[in-house]
């Protein structure tokens, strides 16, 4: 009976991996069903070893049942990890209709998640994904793998207590090689051909000595030409041949180079954002060039000075045109909205004109009231025999709203609701351009830079609220393209916001979400690059460096105990099963490299895991163990890198970000702790009376 | 047509005790609850039967409420702790697996106890527990000393590090214990003669923050979503700044009108006569030099806009949970109507105000202008889970610390006060058997059986601290409690004890265990000499504690006295 019901979702193969999740919505449900029952606890479910198929995985009864459930949903999203994502379907088989995912949290928002520690999960990834934009899939993957480890050891016996306390140690371990080996963004841009050649290295020591000339040529040597950075950087610089000439381009070169004589330099002011972006682009090159090209803009447009490079998230908008071509995204100074050929024809009215401009927060309608506003219930309109003749009250309103726009002389209303049907039309008579839904943040910039004062109501509207010094123009006509018609305008102000718009063109309609996705998590790696002032050796390395350390501590701690076991000593009661822990700690991590390795496609598991172990093996048989023998190595070796381009950017190491990093490695060790310390799940509210099929591991309250 | 059901009986369950399902409702809820019991106890998920949001707790407040049932004698209990929850927030737990022990072992028909029986020996044996903890020689009671923190935090830390949903490390229990002390302390008023009124410390949650960021501030802070309106806050000149709190909706809408209805005319709006009447509060509330605008509910945004452009810093929606802590730090009246004018004695004061960031929190710093009674405890967590637990962990610390106030002691925590309790009635009641059992009206056999099941009761809540398989221990000195690990041999178990449950007693040659589900010779638990040097590590609210055991006890009476239930089952 239920079948039907239960199995609604599940996954389309595609690609490598092969995941189905209907069995697990099946068991899920079966198992959950039941009213207010604590379920799972060892101690009861003893005798009934009922192996459910679980994905790939086999739910065993006997075993904690929630890890193992966040082990499974790891999984599912295991295709996610890594540069080179795979494109999933999800299905809903009721309706049809099918959507077309590549991130962990997009996925996850898709899932009809009903197990309660899907919802953990989900709460997790979104709260994430909310600050940090980027991440979600490595969090989700090393929940799961960390919830195998603690499986392990809970199948060896040792207690949650220990388990806790050691992987709580473990984690310190991790977030200690975190701060040891990260790396200042400062340096990162004083320094850029730390990782160049021998050769460029020599040329870099000559460098300190000649003077700046001379630095300019001797720079273009070691990077290729000018013109070849250019294209690797710049990708949609192909199309876009005005955007790859542009002065500034040179000039913003020009001041990197002449940082090169002080490597030492910790002025943050220095910090080349083209730098920090190709390190942190993690193979979307594209969607990174668009950032830098953002960042650029705002740049130029705001100061003159450019050791002042800047980036502002809150200023950059994105306009999504389907039907065009990918290669025709671009970068615009100022906010780009689409609009109706009609409202467009009032954009090239007012175009070349410096135009006053009104904020309206809220709706602009007659019947619009702001939030808290209650409509009385019992109010009754009394009309008298003058009023018939007079005006409706909403005439009454476009008239006082046009009057008062008219005499302030605005042009343009910005409005973050909808604004009402006819006062559009009557603004568009009197060549008013209304503009709706902005952003919240888009809104303030424009009061920022034109003194306008957002206001609620339009009656609100006076001198000290309009802001000036707008101009409107026609981007693009895009009424080709598009059954509607529709007309890209972009408004901007002469001084500038550094409001920028970022295009997003897909010929693939259902394409366009993930590309946006992408766009997003470029933009905010770079953005908290700069925030953070410090990056971690990415592509594996700092992962790999934590299981260095994790099985260098693990190592240390079963001597001591060993020693001194007679001892009596409280703390170290814990100690001899940490060494088991940090170890399987460790192997989460070996296993998270791994899989970022075979998702770029370049090796089986297998290999990448005898590579790995190759790695820390020879880092181990060194007496002293330098990490840059360690780095080196992997970097020599090529395979780490997910950077599928890397050849082409010669550019070259990759970085991840600090605390994006540091706390989705927290929370993806919180989401294990608070499952593995549940034992047991309630239901409330279900009705007793359906409660006649009672399954073994059900008690009823 | 309508149809008729006939009303089906009402159903009678006669000695609802001998019936099995009621045992094993009894029986699951007692599993559930020990299994939550203490710092390493397991954390249960809650959510409906839709797979709404999921909670994560191991509290026995959110529990307990959560997870209702539809069978009278487990809700009277539930109910019974939830009561006590309510009035004193710490030992719930200890509570239930109190009540539900005792009751589990009355209702042991293999026993050979008899209810009534049973009933009376437990009133006796609680009067004995009662009175030798109220007593000064007391064993397992520990005065406070407010001259130091120290027992202040390890009281508070014991709090926050029974509820393993927080996920603290040990340098944040530290940490938040501290904070809540240091609220508690700011709470307390200096010197203010007559009747002491305590302040009150408000609890702003912030996600997404290392726990370690947490802090304490003494007075308040307000949300403000919309920092960008604030405009240049700290430049306020005058000092003390002048304040308004307005307890009424200022949104300019009609929705005082009840049942009744208001017939307009068309030509009338009533919207912008309202406006109006804001306005006027806006004028004069600028007239007489308001410097900041605080209200319960929405402000219209024409009046905040007014007051803005005359430098007024306005605030909206801070709910009805500040409204007495706002009138209790600036000294304002909630102003509850607009019809007449704000008198001057309803204006209030604060010292300053300062603009705080917390991750993505923008928050209004309004300093007290008198004494700081009022304090703002923010607290950081890395998710929400987390953070609800945490935050109920906090509450419940305030309060415990608050209750020290009253009566200055706190008892050994980590199981060694049910032990050593147990140790001594045991010892007690025994040399006094025969006047109790005459006294009592029963046997001295019954009287025996009665006994050894209060004590088993005590033991296995003390014995429900352990989770992990291993094995709970009895000193035959001092009666304090220790644990054993599970992997732990017998030869070293010397070592592997280090220190009993609360920390005061240190392991050694010289001291004998047994464990604690075995029948031991009865002994008189020998106080611990004073030494100033070793303090406990774990401590429990001494007036929880004792009005816990007390509703334990005559809970679980009161539900073995149950002989009928009647249920209306229409």
């Amino acid at each position: 009976m239920c079948r039907t019901e239960q199995s609604r979702y599940r996954f389309i193969p595609c690609g490598r991996i092969k995941f189905i999740l209907q069995e697990k919505c099946l068991w899920t449900r079966s198992c959950f069903s039941e009213p207010r029952q604590p379920r799972g606890r060892q101690a009861e479910v003893t005798n009934k070893a009922r192996g459910v198929m679980f994905g790939s995985a086999v739910v065993n009864q006997r075993q904690h049942v929630g890890l193992q459930e966040l082990s499974a949903l790891a999984g599912a999203t295991r295709s996610c990890l890594g540069p080179s994502k795979n494109y999933k379907f999800i299905q809903d088989e009721t309706s049809g209709e099918s959507t077309l995912v590549c991130s962990c949290f997009r996925l996850l928002e898709n899932l009809d998640l009903s197990c309660a520690v899907g919802q953990l999960v989900n709460e997790t990834v979104q709260s994430h994904q909310k600050v940090y934009r980027s991440g979600s899939g490595s969090l989700l993957f090393l929940a799961g793998a960390w919830s195998r480890a603690a499986l392990e050891c809970l199948q060896r016996g040792i207690s949650i207590a220990h388990i806790i306390s050691a992987m709580s140690e473990g984690m310190d371990i991790c977030l200690d090689v975190c701060r040891k080996y990260s790396v200042a963004t400062s340096a990162l841009c004083a320094s850029p051909s730390e990782n160049c050649s021998a050769t460029c290295q020599v040329l870099e020591r000559e460098l300190l000595k000649k003077p700046a000339g001379r630095a300019l040529q001797v720079s273009s040597l070691t990077r290729e030409t000018p013109e070849v950075s250019h294209k690797t950087r710049n990708t949609s610089g192909r199309q876009r041949v005005k955007l790859t000439h542009s002065r500034h381009f040179y000039e913003a070169k020009s001041e990197k180079v002449s940082t090169v004589p002080r490597p030492h330099s910790q002025d943050s002011k220095d910090v080349d954002i083209t730098h920090i972006a190709g390190a942190v682009s993690h193979g979307c090159d594209d969607s990174m060039s668009l950032v830098v090209e953002a960042s650029r803009l705002q740049t130029e447009n705001g100061e003159q000075d450019f050791s002042r490079c800047t980036f502002d998230i809150t200023k950059v908008v994105t306009c999504i045109l389907p039907g065009l071509p990918e290669e025709r995204a671009c970068v615009l100074p100022g906010c780009v909205v689409l609009l109706s050929a009609e409202q467009a024809s009032v954009a090239l009215h007012v175009k070349d004109q410096r135009l006053k401009v009104a904020l309206i927060n809220g709706d602009l309608s007659e019947t619009y009231r702001h939030l808290g506003f209650n409509r009385p219930a019992g109010v009754r309109q009394v009309t008298s025999m003058s009023g018939l003749g007079s005006l409706s009250k909403e005439e009454e309103w476009l008239e006082s709203v046009l009057t008062s726009l008219l005499k302030l002389s605005v042009n343009l209303i910005l409005v973050s609701g909808v604004a009402c049907e006819k006062l559009i039309q009557r603004c568009y008579t009197h060549h008013i351009l209304v503009v709706e839904k902005v952003r919240a943040s888009i809104l303030r910039a424009f009061a920022d830079a034109t003194g306008a004062v957002p206001v609620t109501y339009a009656t609100q509207l006076s001198k000290h609220c309009v802001g000036s010094g707008v101009q409107a123009a026609v981007w693009r006509d895009l009424s080709s393209q598009e059954k509607k018609s529709s007309v890209a305008v972009n408004i901007s102000t002469n001084n500038n916001t550094g409001l920028v718009t970022v295009i997003l063109t897909s010929c693939i309609h259902g394409k366009l979400q993930a590309l946006e996705d992408q766009f997003w998590a470029c933009a905010y790696r770079l953005h908290h690059a700069l925030k953070d002032k410090a990056l971690l050796p990415g592509a594996g390395e700092i992962e790999m460096l934590c299981v260095h350390h994790l099985k260098k501590r693990a190592q240390h701690h079963v001597k001591p105990s060993r020693e001194s076991g007679e001892q009596a000593n409280a703390g170290r009661a814990a100690s001899p099963y940490r060494h088991v822990v940090l170890h399987l700690m460790a192997d989460g991590f070996i296993d998270y490299i791994s899989t970022v390795m075979v998702n770029t496609g370049r090796c089986t598991k297998v290999k990448a895991w005898t590579a790995l172990s190759q790695q820390l093996q020879n880092s181990n048989a060194a007496s002293n163990f330098s990490t840059k023998a360690l780095l080196e190595s992997e970097t020599q070796g090529g395979t780490m890198s997910p950077d599928m381009k890397s050849n082409e950017t010669a550019a070259g190491k990759v970085y991840d970000n600090f605390n994006v990093k540091v706390e989705l490695w927290r929370k993806a060790l919180d989401l294990v702790f608070l499952v593995l310390q549940t034992d047991a799940e309630i239901i409330t509210g279900v009705d007793h009376k359906t409660v006649g099929t009672q399954s073994a591991n059900l008690m009823l309250l | 047509m309508s149809r008729l059901t006939k009303k089906s009986p009402s159903v009678c369950t006669d000695e609802p005790l001998e019936n099995p399902d009621l045992c094993q409702r009894f029986d699951c809820l007692r599993q559930l609850l020990r299994s939550c019991f203490g710092p390493s106890g397991r954390l249960k998920h809650i959510r409906n039967n839709i797979g709404g949001h999921v909670i994560t707790t191991s509290t026995s407040s959110v529990l307990l409420s959560a997870a209702s049932s539809s069978q009278p004698a487990v809700r009277l209990l539930t109910t019974s702790i939830l009561n006590h929850v309510s009035r004193f927030s710490d030992c719930g737990l200890f509570a239930a697996v109190l009540c539900l022990s005792l009751v589990d072992q009355a209702a042991r028909r293999q026993s050979g106890l008899r209810r009534d029986v049973a009933i009376r020996v437990n009133k006796h044996l609680l009067r004995m527990c009662t009175d030798y903890l109220q007593r000064e020689d007391c064993g397992c009671k520990v005065r406070l000393d407010f001259c130091s923190s120290r027992s202040l935090i390890t009281l508070a830390r014991s709090v926050i590090s029974s509820k393993p949903g927080c996920v603290l490390t040990e340098l944040e229990a530290v940490h938040i214990s501290k904070l809540a002390v240091q609220a508690f302390v700011l709470t307390v008023p200096c010197d203010s003669p007559g009747t002491v009124r305590l302040g009150r410390t408000v609890t702003v949650s912030v996600e997404g923050q290392p726990v370690l960021d947490s802090a304490v501030f003494s007075g308040l802070l307000l949300d403000v979503p919309d920092a960008s309106s604030l405009g240049n806050v700290e430049n306020l000149q005058s000092n003390p700044l002048q304040m308004v709190l307005l307890g009424v909706s200022l949104s300019g809408d009609l929705s005082d009108l009840g049942d009744g209805t208001l017939e307009v005319h068309r030509g009338a709006d009533a919207d912008s006569q309202v406006l109006d009447q804001l306005l006027e509060l806006g004028k004069q509330v600028v007239k007489d030099e308001v410097k900041l605008f605080v209200c319960q509910k929405v402000i219209h945004p024409v009046l905040q806009q007014y007051l803005r452009q005359h430098g007024v810093v306005v605030v909206e929606r801070v709910g009805a949970a500040l409204m007495e802590p706002l009138s209790q730090l600036t000294g304002a009246q909630p102003v509850a109507t607009l019809q007449t004018t704000i008198p001057a004695k309803a204006y209030g004061q604060v010292k300053d105000l300062t603009i705080r960031q917390f991750g993505s929190k923008t928050m209004l710093h309004l300093h007290p202008a008198g004494e700081p009674v009022i304090c703002t405890m923010i607290l950081c967590h890395r998710n929400e889970t987390m953070l609800n637990e945490l935050k109920v962990a906090c509450q419940k610390t305030e309060h415990v610390l608050r209750l020290t106030l009253r009566e200055p002691s706190a008892l050994l925590g980590g199981g060694c006060t049910e032990t050593h309790l147990a140790a001594y009635i045991r010892n007690k009641s025994v040399h006094e058997a025969p006047e109790a059992a005459k006294v009592l009206g029963c046997s001295q056999s019954q009287y025996l059986l009665g006994l050894e099941a209060f004590c088993r009761s005590l033991e296995s809540v003390a014995a429900a601290l352990q989770h992990s398989g291993g094995s709970s221990l009895i000193d035959l000195t001092h009666g304090h409690h220790w644990t054993l690990h599970s992997d732990t041999a017998e030869i070293q178990r010397e070592d592997a004890l280090g220190s009993c449950g609360c920390g005061l007693v240190e392991s050694g040659p010289h001291v004998k265990w047994t464990h604690l589900n075995t029948k031991y010779s009865d002994f008189s638990p020998a106080p611990l000499s004073k030494n100033a040097a070793v303090y406990p590590r774990v401590l429990d609210s001494f007036t929880a504690k004792i009005n816990a055991l007390q509703v334990a006890v005559e809970t679980a009476n009161l539900v073995l006295d149950i002989r009928y239930i009647i249920q209306d089952v229409n």
